[in-house]
C-alpha cells in the first residue's frame, strides 16, 4: 500500500505508542484516537489507552467523528474524568500525551492561542485546554499536522502557549523528533518516500537537522488491516488532504 | 487545568491554588500568575491561580428528583469542580425520578438537593450535544450550526428542544 496523508499521519502516530505505557488523547485529536485504535489492534504489547471522554481501555463499536464522544468511553469498566487524568498527568502518570498544535516551533513549543499578538490577534485560537500543564508534566508529548507548511512550522510562534516534553511531530511528508529537555531541536527522522530532505526544508519555518533520517518504513499488513477497519468507508481519510 | 485550578481554589475557600507545569508558557505573563517558592524547602517553584468563583453554574444531569438531587451517569467531565465551586447551581435533567430510586445507588448523584437553588426537567436539554446513556452526538445538526450563514442561528433555535413540544 502507498501511504496517504491519513495513513502516513495516524500510522506515525500510532509507532509512537510503547508497551507497558499509560497513553491519552484529548479533544479535537481524532487522529491521535485513531492512532491508539491501531495499535491495540496492528501490535502485539499491551499499553492502557485512557481519553478525555472518561474512557479506560475501552471498547469502542464504531469510530465516533469527535475525539471526546462518549462512543470512546463505551466498554470501559472505570470512568477516570477530566480532574482525574490532569492530576495524574501533572504528578508524572501519563506517558504519552497527544496535543495539538496550530503553530510548533523547531523546540518542540506550541501556540494554540492566538494568530498575530495576543492583545490584537488577527486569529484568537480556542486554547490551550490543559497544554501548558500537560506538555511540561507528561514524560513525552506527540502532536502532529494535517499540513506541512511554513505558516503552521515556524522559526518563531506568534504566542507560546506550552513547552516541555514534546518528542515528536507528524506531519503528511515527515516525523521529527527531539528529546524532552531544554533546548532539544527536533531532527528529521523519518519522511514519505515520494518527498526528499530538500522538499521538506521548503515547506518547514525552522532549520532541522536531518543527517541520518530515512524513508519511514512503509506500513505493515497489521497496520493496513488495522487503518482498513477502523476508517472501511474512507470517511476519516478524505478529511486529511495533505 | 490552570481554569480548574482556579474553581479548585474557590471550591477550598482559599484564595489561589498551586498547579503543575505552566513553566515556559506566556499564558503567565498575559494572565499574570505568580510563582510560589515551597516553602518546606524542595526548591521548586510552583504556579498559583487566583481563585474563580462563578456566580452561577448550569449542569445538565440524567435525573433529578423533587429535592434536587442530581445524578450522572457515564463521566463528570467538570460537574464536580464546577457546582462546588458556583455560588448558586442550577440544574437541567433529561427526566424526573423519585429520591427512592437515588437511594438505591446514592454514589450516583453529583449534586446533593440542597446545593441546588433551582431544576428544570428538559429531555434531550444537552443536544446537539451527547446525553449518556440516552443520546449521542447530533453531527448534522452540529454542522448545520457550525455554518456561517444567515439564518442558522435561528433555525438551530428552532430546532432545539427547548422549543420544541415534549413528546
Amino acid at each position: 500500500m502507498n501511504w496517504t496523508p491519513f495513513s502516513f499521519i495516524v500510522i506515525n502516530l500510532a509507532r509512537q505508542i510503547r508497551a507497558g505505557e499509560i497513553t491519552f488523547s484529548g479533544v479535537n485529536s481524532t487522529l491521535p484516537m485513531i492512532a491508539c485504535m491501531l495499535a491495540k489492534r496492528a501490535y502485539d504489547f499491551d499499553f492502557t489507552w485512557i481519553n478525555v471522554a472518561g474512557g479506560v481501555e475501552p471498547q469502542p463499536l464504531a469510530v465516533p467523528q469527535s475525539s471526546s464522544d462518549p462512543a470512546i468511553v463505551h466498554g470501559s469498566a472505570a470512568i477516570f474524568a477530566n480532574q482525574d487524568f490532569y492530576d495524574l498527568c501533572a504528578r508524572g502518570g501519563l506517558d504519552l500525551v497527544y496535543l495539538g498544535c496550530a503553530q510548533i516551533d523547531a523546540e518542540g513549543r506550541t501556540n494554540v492561542s492566538a494568530i498575530g499578538s495576543w492583545e490584537n490577534p488577527r486569529v484568537r485560537l480556542p486554547g490551550g485546554g490543559g497544554a501548558a500543564v500537560m506538555l511540561p508534566t507528561a514524560k513525552r508529548v506527540v502532536t502532529w499536522r494535517t499540513d506541512h507548511t511554513t505558516r503552521a512550522l515556524v522559526d518563531k510562534l506568534d504566542f507560546v502557549t506550552a513547552a516541555g516534553h514534546m518528542t515528536a511531530l507528524v506531519t503528511p511528508l515527515a516525523v521529527f523528533t527531539r528529546e524532552p529537555r531544554n533546548g532539544s531541536r527536533f531532527r528529521l527522522e523519518h519522511y514519505h518516500p515520494a518527498t526528499d530532505i530538500k522538499q521538506i526544508a521548503a515547506q518547514t519555518g525552522f532549520a532541522f537537522e536531518s543527517s541520518g533520517a530515512q524513508p519511514a518504513p512503509p506500513p505493515t499488513p497489521r497496520e493496513i488491516d488495522a487503518l482498513n477497519a477502523l476508517d472501511s468507508d474512507g470517511a476519516f481519510a478524505v478529511t486529511v488532504t495533505g | 487545568m490552570t481554569l480548574v485550578a482556579g474553581l479548585r481554589a474557590a471550591s477550598y475557600g482559599i484564595p489561589f491554588q498551586p498547579v503543575a507545569g505552566v513553566h515556559g508558557s506566556e499564558l503567565a505573563r498575559v494572565n499574570q500568575w505568580q510563582t510560589l517558592r515551597d516553602p518546606y524547602g524542595s526548591g521548586t517553584d510552583v504556579f498559583v491561580i487566583p481563585a474563580i468563583r462563578p456566580d452561577i453554574a448550569v449542569i445538565h444531569a440524567a435525573e433529578i428528583d423533587e429535592l434536587g438531587n442530581a445524578r450522572i451517569y457515564g463521566s463528570p467531565f467538570w460537574d464536580h469542580p464546577l457546582t462546588r465551586a458556583a455560588k448558586r447551581v442550577l440544574i437541567t435533567a433529561e427526566k424526573r425520578v423519585t429520591t427512592d430510586h437515588l437511594r438505591e445507588q446514592p454514589e450516583l448523584t453529583l449534586v446533593p438537593g440542597f446545593m441546588v437553588e433551582a431544576a428544570a426537567v428538559v429531555p434531550r436539554g444537552g443536544w446537539p450535544g451527547s446525553m449518556h446513556p440516552y443520546y449521542e452526538i447530533d453531527y448534522a445538526a452540529v454542522e448545520r450550526y457550525m455554518e456561517d450563514a444567515p439564518g442558522v442561528l435561528e433555525q438551530h433555535l428552532a430546532e432545539a428542544p427547548e422549543t420544541t413540544p415534549t413528546p
